[in-house]
C-alpha cells in the first residue's frame, strides 16, 4: 500500500531519521526520500573532523547501512534535484520534469555554507566545506608545507584549523570579531580554543574582514579590511551557512532566515513540514524562535514531525539542544543555548584543561560549556531541562557532583 | 514508541544458529536475534536494525543514548573504557560498573559471538 506517500525532501540527519522513524512507526502509505546528491546518506560531522585527517580519503560514515531503505520499504531517489512544489496539486517535480504527489511532505534540505560576497570568491583555491565532495576536495588541497588561511574562527574554521595543522600546513585564521567560537560560547572557552590552535602553530587576525581574494587563475592573497595582504595557497571559508528555503519560498511558503514551523515541525501549510538546519521553530516567548545547526535538533525534529505525520500527537518533545567540536583533541560539548547576559560560574580549571563553563539565568542553569569534562555534560543536561537552579559556590566546586550544587531539592 | 518492525522476535524454542548474531532484549523485554555485520559497530547494529536508540553523535562517544548492559564477562572481555566513555556512562541514572557500556564503542569480536545486549533505559 503506497496510497499516502510521505516525501521527504533532503537525506541528510533530519531526513534520514524522518525516514527510519516513519518506518519504525509503520507508516505504509509510502515512504520516499529525495535527494540530489548520489552517494547514500552519510554523517555529517566527520567531515569536518575524523575525515579530513584520515588516511583514506573516500571514508565516508553513512548514516545507515545502504540495505536498511529497501528492508524498510523507503524509496529512495537520488541525484535528482527538487524543482517545484506545487502545493495544489500535492506534488513535487523532480529535474526532468517527473512528478510524484505526496500526502504530507516533509523538507530536510539543510543549508549551505555562506559566501563571501568580495571579489574573487569564485577562484579556484577557496573552499567551503559542507558536502562529501566539498570534503574530499579540501583534504586533497590540504598538503604538506601549503599555506592555509581560514576565513571565520567558528566550529567548522576551527576544526579544519586543526586538520589542516595535523597535515603539516602553515595556517592563518582570520575573524572579524575579538575572539574565535564567539557566537557560541563565553571569552574564557574561546581563549583556551584560541592557545590550543596557537600551540599548534596557528597564527590569528583579529578583527579584520575579507575585502577581496586575489590570484592569478588562483587564489594567491587573501586581503583583509585594513588592507593587509596575506599570501596563501588554500582559503577556506567558514563563516556560518544559509538554510536552503528556496523550495519553499517559491512555493509561497512562509519563510523567514529559515522556513517557518510550529512546534509540531508544520509549515504555514499544515500539511508540509519542514525539520533541521533549515527549520526556524516558532514557540511562545520567542519572538524570532529559533533555527538550530545541529545533529540533535535534525534528529528531535525528525521525531516530532513523522509523529505528527503519523498520529497527529500534539506531544512536543522538546530536547535541550546540544552541539559538539574536536580540535587537536580537545573536545567541547556545549548544552543549552547561552545568552551573553548570563552570569557565568567556572567549574574546574582551565589552566589544567578540564573544566566546565555554567552559565546561569536568574539562577538557574541555562546552559553549560565542557571542555574535555564529559562527566558535567551528562548531568547537567538534565539540570537545565528541569530548569534547577544552583547554588554558585557549590557548582564551581569540581568535586562536589553537579546536581549536588542544586538548590530546590533541599527544599 | 518501541514497536519494532524489522528485528526478527526470536523464538525461545529455535535451537542457536551460527555466530554471529546476537541477542537482544529491548526495553519491552522482548529478544531480537539480529546478525552482526563486519565494520559495524554494536550501535550500528542496533540502530540499522530499527531499534530505538538515538546515537545522535554518530558513534563518537558524546551523548551517552546508546547505552547497553552486557555480561560481566563479556566486558570483561573488552577491556577498560575509555576516558570519555567512562565518564559518560558513569553520569546515567542506569550506570552499572559491570555491565555497561556505549555500544558505540564496541567493535565486533569473535569474543562477542551470540552475546546478550539489553538496551539501558532512556536517560
Amino acid at each position: 500500500m503506497s496510497d499516502k506517500p510521505v516525501i521527504i525532501i533532503g537525506s541528510g540527519h533530519a531526513g534520514v531519521q524522518a525516514a527510519a522513524r516513519l518506518a519504525e512507526l509503520r507508516w505504509d502509505g509510502g515512504i520516499v526520500l529525495v535527494d540530489q546528491e548520489e552517494t547514500a546518506p552519510y554523517e555529517r560531522p566527520p567531515l569536518s573532523k575524523e575525515m579530513l585527517k584520515s588516511a583514506d580519503p573516500t571514508a565516508l560514515s553513512l548514516l545507515r547501512k545502504d540495505t536498511f531503505y529497501r528492508d524498510n520499504n523507503i524509496e529512495r531517489i537520488s541525484g535528482r534535484p527538487v524543482r517545484t512544489i506545487d502545493r495544489a496539486a500535492r506534488q513535487i517535480e523532480l529535474a526532468g520534469g517527473v512528478r510524484h504527489s505526496y500526502h504530507r511532505l516533509i523538507i530536510a534540505t539543510g543549508s549551505t555554507p555562506r559566501r563571501l560576497d568580495v571579489p574573487g570568491a569564485d577562484l579556484p583555491g577557496v573552499h567551503t566545506l559542507s558536502s562529501h565532495a566539498d570534503a574530499l576536495a579540501l583534504q586533497k588541497a590540504l598538503t604538506a608545507g601549503s599555506r592555509v588561511t581560514i576565513v571565520g574562527a567558528g566550529y567548522i574554521g576551527l576544526e579544519v584549523a586543526a586538520a589542516a595543522a595535523a597535515r603539516g600546513c602553515d595556517v592563518t585564521i582570520v575573524e572579524f570579531r575579538d575572539r574565535v567560537l564567539s557566537r557560541v560560547t563565553s571569552e574564557i572557552v574561546s581563549r583556551h580554543f584560541e592557545s590550543l590552535h596557537r600551540s599548534n602553530g596557528a597564527r590569528f587576525v583579529f578583527g579584520a574582514g575579507v575585502r577581496a581574494f586575489e590570484g592569478d587563475g588562483r587564489v594567491q592573497r587573501v586581503v583583509t579590511s585594513d588592507g593587509t595582504s596575506l599570501d596563501t595557497d588554500i582559503v577556506v571559508v567558514g563563516v556560518g551557512v544559509v538554510p536552503n528555503q528556496q523550495l519553499a519560498a517559491d512555493a509561497g511558503i512562509a519563510c523567514d532566515d529559515g522556513i517557518l514551523v510550529n512546534p509540531h515541525c508544520q509549515t504555514s501549510d499544515p500539511e508540509v513540514y519542514a525539520i533541521g538546519d533549515v527549520a526556524r521553530c516558532l514557540r511562545d516567548g520567542e519572538p524570532r524562535g529559533q533555527r538550530l545547526e545541529s545533529v540533535q535538533n535534525a534528529v528531535a525534529q525528525a521525531i516530532t514531525a513523522t509523529n505528527h505525520v503519523v498520529s497527529q500527537s500534539c506531544e512536543v518533545k522538546t530536547e535541550v539542544p546540544w552541539f559538539w567540536t574536536v580540535q587537536h583533541g580537545t573536545r567541547l560539548q556545549t548544552a543549552g543555548l547561552r545568552h551573553e547576559s548570563d552570569d557565568i560560574v567556572v567549574r574546574g580549571s582551565a589552566l589544567a584543561g578540564k573544566f566546565s563553563v555554567l552559565y546561569l539565568r536568574e539562577g538557574r542553569l541555562a546552559a553549560i560549556d565542557t571542555v574535555d569534562a564529559l562527566k558535567d555534560f551528562v548531568p547537567a543536561k538534565k539540570l537545565i531541562a528541569a530548569g534547577a537552579a544552583l547554588d554558585p559556590a557549590r557548582a564551581a566546586d569540581p568535586s562536589i557532583k553537579l546536581a549536588q550544587s542544586q538548590t530546590d531539592i533541599a527544599q | 514508541m518501541t514497536d519494532i518492525r524489522r528485528a526478527d522476535v526470536l523464538d525461545p524454542e529455535a535451537p542457536d544458529t551460527a555466530d554471529p548474531r546476537i541477542v537482544v532484549i529491548d526495553r519491552d523485554g522482548e529478544h531480537h536475534r539480529l546478525d552482526w555485520e563486519p565494520d559495524q559497530s554494536l550501535m550500528e547494529v542496533l540502530r540499522d536494525n530499527g531499534l530505538p536508540i538515538l546515537a545522535s553523535c554518530g558513534g563518537t562517544a558524546s551523548c551517552a543514548t546508546c547505552h547497553v548492559f552486557l555480561d560481566p564477562r563479556v566486558t570483561a572481555e573488552l577491556g577498560e573504557r575509555c576516558e570519555d566513555e567512562q565518564e559518560l556512562l558513569e553520569e546515567t541514572e542506569s550506570f552499572d560498573t559491570a555491565r555497561s557500556r556505549l555500544s558505540c564503542q564496541v567493535e565486533r569480536s569473535t569474543a562477542l559471538d551470540g552475546i546478550t545486549v539489553t538496551l539501558a533505559p532512556e536517560e
